[in-house]
């Protein structure tokens, strides 16, 4: 069914019509894990800047 | 009191500006609340900057569980009602505090909601018109950053539970907010 979504939207596009479409980025967020290791060690960071 | 028509102050953009520093406060307090990152990540500000089309019907902030699928989808619905001119202080003012009660419901809108499953991830849907997806096409900043047509699992949550959580109608913008929870989110 997305498949047909897709080749519909395609041929919206082409034929100049107006219809409703839904758009999300194509890019994934950062994943919570990953957030979590950069918080890590921007404190780390901040410790080491401190304790200078 | 000076009023200022449409083509005064270009109405459009000042409507999507406003409206654009709003849904960026209004998505980050969103997955702040819902717990979706660290709450280390998040600094407290006292303002309320997402780009996001003039011609967005709706933008839809979908929180997901680990397989993708939505637990719990933040429902803006906006519309620009017909009227001919706006005055600076109705701008200014009128329309913040307007806001900032989406802002504030939104803050406490996790007693309301069940808790989501660990290990959860976002996106933002846009619906708008064929007509400015061709339009952004050609705007370099979203060459940068694609966006695609999204999947039918991606757009829709079955039988989910409705919580409305405010709306307003203001001489620049007609906007409501709900939340669509699933039903069983483990």
């Amino acid at each position: 069914a997305s498949d047909t979504s897709k080749e519909q939207a395609k041929y919206d596009l082409s034929s100049g019509s107006n219809k409703k479409v839904i758009l999300l980025p194509c890019r994934n967020p950062p994943s919570r894990e990953r957030v979590q290791l950069w918080l890590e060690a921007r404190r780390q960071y901040e410790s080491l800047q401190t304790g200078l | 009191m000076t009023t200022l028509t449409r083509q005064d102050l270009n109405f459009g953009q000042v409507v999507a500006d406003i409206l654009c520093e709003f849904l960026e406060v209004a998505i980050h307090l969103i997955l702040y609340v819902r717990e979706v990152y660290p709450s280390g990540i998040f600094q407290k500000r006292k303002k309320y900057n997402v780009p996001v089309q003039n011609d967005a019907e709706k933008v839809v902030v979908v929180i997901m569980d680990k397989e993708h699928h939505p637990v719990e989808r933040f429902v803006f619905e906006m519309s620009q009602p017909p009227l001919l001119s706006i005055s600076s202080d109705t701008l200014l003012s009128h329309v913040e505090q307007l806001l900032r009660a989406f802002i504030l419901k939104i803050s406490v809108c996790d007693a309301v909601l069940n808790n989501n499953p660990p290990g959860c991830s976002f996106s933002v849907l846009v619906h708008t018109r064929d007509a400015a997806t061709r339009n952004m096409e050609k705007v370099q900043v979203i060459k940068d950053f694609p966006w695609i047509v999204a999947d039918e699992q991606e757009a829709h949550m079955q039988e989910p539970r409705l919580i409305p959580l405010k709306t307003m109608t203001s001489d620049i913008v007609k906007m409501q907010l709900y939340v669509e929870e699933r039903a069983q989110k483990t």
